[in-house]
This record gives C-alpha cells, structure tokens and sequence, in this order.
C-alpha cells in the first residue's frame, strides 16, 4: 500500500489505522506478533520513529501489548477495542459531515435518513 | 550521545551574518532535515559542521571534537554537495575503489550495485557525467560510505523525479539497516519529509523551529470560511497566512496548542479546519511578507 501524501492526517495516525484494518481483516489474528516498526519503516518507506509512533497509540488504546525484546503483539479483545473506537469517533464524524452538508443543502432529517436508508438497500442488493 | 553541538555559532562574510548565533544539537542515529529558504545560511551551516568553514564566533562539536582543521572528524564525517571535485583522471569505478580508503565503513559491494542500478557506466569520468548524474553519483557515494556523520547539501539537484524517489528509498532502508546520523538539506520537502524523524528550520541564519517531524503537522490549524467567523477563532494567536478570496471568505492559518480542540470548535460554526502540508508550514513561517504574492500586483 502507498500512504496518502495528500491525506492531512499525520502519516502515524495512518500507520495506525492501517495495522487496525489488518487486525479487523483477520490478517492478524490475537497474540499474534505484529510488524515490527522497522518493517513498517521499510513497508511504507517512512522514517522507523514516525513507524514506532504508530505502533504507540495502538499500544496506548490497549489494542496491542509489548512483550519485553519480542516485540509488539495483538490484545484478546483488539478487534472489539478497534470496532467500539471507530463507532464512537469515526462514524460519528462521518454522521457530523453528512448532517453538516445536509443542512447545507436544507435536506431534513426524513430526507437523510432516507438516503440512508436507500444506500443500505442498494449495497444489501449488489 | 550527542553527534553534534552547537553552541551561539555565527559565521560572517565581512559584515554579513549567513549563521547568525545559532544554537541546536543533534543525537546520535537520526535523520534531521535540514529546511530554509534561499539564502538563510544552510550551505554555510553545513560547510561550519563539516569543518570546511571555521566559526567566527561560538563553539561547534562534532562527536565531542571542534570539526575545524581535524583529522578524526573528518574521517567520520562526509559532506556531500553539487561542486564535489575529483580528479579529472579517475574513473567512477576508480573514485569508489579510492574511497574506500578514506572512510572505513565504505559499502563497495552497494556502491557498484547502485552504480548499475542507476545506469552510471563505472568506464566513464566524473566530469563527463551530466548534472543529473553527477548528483546521483555523488549522493551513492555518500550513502555507501556510511559515515558516522553523513551531510548532504541539496543532494538531489538535477535529478529526475523517478531517481529522487528510488534514491530516498535507498538512503531510508540503508539507514535502518546501518544506523548513523544524516543531515540533509532540500528544497523539496515533500519528497523527503516521509524519511526525516526531525526537522531543523532556518531562518535569517538562526534557528527557527526544530522539532519532530511528526509534531509540525499538529503546529498551525488552517481555517476558511467567512472572514468574521474564521476571525473569532484567533484569539489572539499569531496569524502565519492569510488569503482573501471569493466573496468574504478567508483563508487562514494560525499557530495551534490543541489542534484537535482547535478542529472541533471550527466545525461547530461550520467552518472548515484543517491541518497544513509541512511543505505549506514552511514557506509560511519563512515568508519574508505574509499574505503571498498579491500585493505585488497591488495597484495601491
């Protein structure tokens, strides 16, 4: 994967929702050993301190733990810590992004849930 | 440890100041970017560091020893540039079998493999090389000789953007697979950004910023919107740029504290926040005049 250059999030911030995705996506599994912030620095060819950041926050949000000259490795419950986080903050700032624009456009709540509504049809079909 | 140290340097051309009482160290396995605009002293810093320049004033340490005039720091240290001189008799495969001799760590092996890599027929001469080529040339040199202290002073001029690429990428995985410390100046930080862990910002010929990379993304919010609204998100802050445009809407980038506070409270009054390209941050903090180029077309 090639990181987004013009995506404004920092690139940890990006390192760190890619190896969420990996988790999520089953590619790694609990008490599995994770990159190592060398190889994401090769990986992604960032510098291996930004890499390590990104290994960081996930071990801050207790979605990874480290085991002492092993490395980094997946919490028990990792997907579930990643799933209720991107409820919580994602999905709640994409819902604030399409209120915001329906308001711009003076779409009422009907009308956005309808559109919501719809969407969700259509992918259940295709 | 502490690679290198620099203590109130200044170095003056007669009356002129290109480092102006400049303060900052470096630690040791690091890649520091080296960010300034035309101008601001980072040739001559870099000149002051590799010992080719000696200080009009203040201390410089380089692994503990002043760089001026020193044997041992010149061993360990390579400095790299456009104007790099060679005998106008020797080959690149006889430059690279000669270097070895001056830095003991010299890759040879990956010297001549980067060589191929890049097309550089080992048969020809330095000076029949083109600008692009002598760059590339001279930055494998550079990487292969894994040099305690390895500076580059815009090492990528003349270079197209495919050789640019590949060379970062080189310079990244050799760095991690061979640890040192690498200052390298450029204009083209977005390119090179990606592979720095710190930034060190020049202005005038002194510091103006140095600071993890990562933490310049999180330094200055912009905001558009309506120049009234954006205006009562300031609070005081110092403004970097600003730009007019459409009907009543500005553009605006100030210093931030709490970017993701910063971010919130911008979108609450439905103005759009977001954060700034380190490239951007940079021209904004050296701008000499802020608010761009319009007021040169300014009939006032």
């Amino acid at each position: 994967m090639i990181l987004d250059n013009d995506n404004l999030m920092p690139i940890y911030v990006q390192i760190a929702e890619w190896l969420e995705n990996e988790i999520l996506s089953g590619n790694i599994v609990s008490d599995e050993k994770i990159y190592s912030q060398y190889q994401l620095a090769e990986m992604f060819s960032i510098n291996p301190a930004t890499a390590a950041k990104g290994l960081n926050i996930l071990a801050s949000e207790n979605i990874l733990y480290k085991k002492r000259g092993l490395g980094m490795f997946v919490f028990l419950d990792a997907r579930e810590v990643i799933k209720e986080k991107r409820k919580t903050q994602t999905l709640k700032t994409l819902t604030l992004n399409l209120v915001i624009e329906a308001k711009r456009l003076d779409l009422g709540e009907k009308e956005i849930l309808d559109m919501v509504s719809k969407v969700i049809q259509e992918s259940r079909e295709g | 440890m502490k690679v290198i140290q620099c203590d109130n340097v200044t170095k003056s051309y007669k009356k002129f100041n290109a480092v102006n009482k400049l303060s900052f160290s470096i630690e040791e396995n690091t890649i520091t970017g080296l960010i300034g605009r035309n101008g601001a002293g980072k040739t001559t810093l870099l000149k002051l560091l590799s010992g080719f320049l000696k200080t009009t004033d203040g201390k410089i340490k380089i692994l503990n020893e002043d760089p001026f005039n020193n044997l041992f720091v010149s061993s360990n240290t390579i400095f790299i540039d456009e104007n790099m001189n060679f005998s106008k008799q020797l080959t690149l495969d006889e430059i690279l079998s000669a270097a070895k001799g001056f830095y003991p760590n010299f890759d040879e092996i990956m010297s001549r493999k980067l060589l191929e890599h890049f097309s550089l027929t080992q048969s020809k001469k330095h000076n029949e090389l083109s600008k692009g080529m002598t760059s590339t040339f001279n930055m494998i040199l550079g990487i292969a000789s894994h040099c305690a202290l390895t500076i580059m002073d815009e090492p990528t001029t003349g270079m197209d953007a495919a050789v640019r690429k590949d060379m970062y990428k080189i310079m990244l995985k050799d760095y991690i697979e061979n640890p040192r410390t690498i200052l390298i100046s450029s204009h083209h930080l977005e390119e090179l950004e990606d592979i720095l862990e710190y930034i060190l910002l020049l202005k005038d010929g002194t510091k103006y910023l140095h600071m993890p990379i990562v933490d310049l993304k999180e330094y200055a919010i912009s905001f558009r919107g309506k120049v009234e609204a954006v205006n009562s998100l300031i609070k005081g802050r110092k403004v970097l740029y600003e730009e007019s445009f459409g009907k009543d809407s500005i553009y605006l980038v100030i210093e931030t504290n709490n970017f993701q506070e910063d971010m919130s409270e911008a979108r609450a009054i439905n103005i759009d926040a977001k954060s700034v390209s380190t490239n951007d941050l940079c021209i904004y903090l050296t701008n000499p005049k802020q608010g761009g180029i319009n007021y040169v077309f300014s009939k006032e």
